[in-house]
């Protein structure tokens, strides 16, 4: 009641969060290794690729020092293999997240400590890491996959890089459509996914795949949903769970009964 | 639910449709016969919270027979449940009772209606994802008046039954409109905004 705020995340603060994903820049310019409090970059050199976060690509995109190349997943081909995976292949799933890197680059230049974890869990080969700690928006990401931030991380390469967006084959303005009939198709799955909860017993709704954004901006109805459904079948549940405990009751006393008579 | 809810408040003044089975001396004032005692078989309509503790308190009757028994009001009956069963979205729930959901979990807990449960489970979660529906529809209702013909024109193509929809929702589905708008509202404010960081 006091915090104005619902719960969950903002979208402010998602798309902060997805400004930690690491892109790869093309530089333009020399650029010594920066230290933050997330470890070193890795020094620029002009025709040499570096994955940076998203960030400070941004920010030495405006400052006309690099340019960013787009995640493939971005490709016109690849959104538009999705939307049609997503319509026609499983038009009632999401489709799924990347897979873990786990065959990804280890040689890859990240920032440092990053840069390692990769070579561990490359070792490991079982461990998977989460959202900002993938390098799921660089260029190495596969394609036909949408990552975690991929509404955030595609609308601000949009809006602050789009000529580019644009160098991949399609114009900005094309990619932007593809990317709204997207978020269109995916916004009408997640009304639809409600109707998993129709029937006693199937209380589940499968939420994998979906991005942070959409995350927030649905957080609040489905959540409003889940809560609705369980206050008006709170007393069916209580009769049902009523039922099972005389049910376990019977049996303990079965039981008891049983080890009498094996005395 | 807290203490403070108000619709849980309002809810428990929803009246009930009760019989009395058996004379209850100096109730008459509650069939307006202030001087009579009240006769078992009068029909009363008694608020949520007073039907409740009645029922409850004489199911533990010496003869076993409750001295108020209720049956679910109109907006619960028969005819509105046939109605839900046939399609959800049809029904206006306000005109019911505009704590219709609340109203019916509280007398489902003194009734065993396990139709009654499934049906509302349907009703609920079918009238949710349409209700998420017109919540994005007009997401940007307000915010762009007279900015341009096409906005405008996909703001009136809710009018209709759109609009007759949305009146006809029950407190706890307004809230939950209200979220669906808001998350969209606010998804839409960042895509805008986000050309000016």
């Amino acid at each position: 009641m006091a915090l104005p705020l619902p719960p969950g995340l903002t979208h402010a603060e998602v798309a902060f969060l997805a400004e930690m994903e690491l892109v790869t820049v093309v530089p333009r310019q020399r650029l010594e290794s920066i230290e933050l409090l997330g470890g070193k970059t890795p020094p620029l050199r002009p025709p040499h690729r570096t994955d940076l976060p998203l960030w400070l690509a941004l920010l030495l995109k405006k400052q006309r020092r690099a340019n960013i190349a787009p995640p493939p997943w971005l490709h016109p081909s690849s959104l538009s293999e999705i939307i049609k995976r997503e319509t026609k292949e499983n038009p009632t799933t999401f489709s799924e997240p990347p897979p873990p890197p786990a065959r990804a680059d280890p040689s890859r230049p990240g920032i440092a400590s990053r840069g390692r974890d990769h070579d561990n869990d490359d070792d490991d080969g079982d461990v998977i890491l989460s959202a900002p700690f993938r390098p799921s928006c660089t260029a190495d990401a596969p394609a036909g996959y949408l990552p975690y931030h991929w509404l955030e991380v595609a609308e601000s390469l949009l809006a602050h890089a789009g000529d580019d967006v644009a160098s991949l084959g399609a114009s900005a303005g094309e990619v932007r459509g593809l990317l709204r009939d997207l978020v269109e198709v995916r916004a009408a799955k997640m009304r639809s996914s409600t109707s998993q909860l129709e029937g006693f017993g199937g209380g589940l709704m499968s939420l994998r795949g979906v991005g942070a954004m959409e995350l927030a901006e649905s957080r609040g109805f489905v959540l409003g949903v889940v809560d609705g459904v369980r206050k008006t079948g709170a007393s069916t549940e209580a009769a049902r769970r009523e039922e099972e405990e005389e049910r376990g009751q019977d049996d303990d006393e079965d039981g008891e009964s049983d080890e009498e008579m094996g005395i | 639910m807290s203490y403070y809810d108000i619709d849980s408040i309002l809810t428990d003044a929803e009246k009930i449709p009760c019989t009395f089975q058996l004379d209850v001396p100096d109730l008459g004032y509650l069939d307006n016969t202030p001087t009579q005692p009240l006769k078992a078989g009068t029909r009363v309509n008694l608020p949520l919270w007073l039907a409740e503790m009645l029922v409850i308190a004489n199911s533990g009757d010496i003869e076993g027979k409750p001295f108020v028994t209720f049956d679910l009001p109109p907006g619960l009956g028969n005819d509105v449940v046939q109605a839900l069963k046939a399609d959800p979205r049809a029904v206006p729930l306000r005109d019911q009772s505009p704590h219709f959901y609340g109203l019916a979990a509280r007398l489902m807990e003194l009734l065993d209606e396990k139709e009654l449960a499934t049906v509302l489970r349907k009703t609920f979660v079918v009238r949710a994802s349409e209700i998420a529906l017109h919540a994005r529809k007009v997401g940007g209702l307000g915010q762009h008046k007279g900015k341009s013909a096409a906005e405008e024109g996909c703001n009136l193509g809710i009018g209709g039954a759109g609009e007759d929809f949305l009146r006809g929702l029950d407190e706890s589905e307004r809230k939950l409109f209200r979220k669906a708008h808001d998350g969209a509202k606010s998804g839409k404010e960042w895509m805008e905004g986000i050309k000016k960081h």
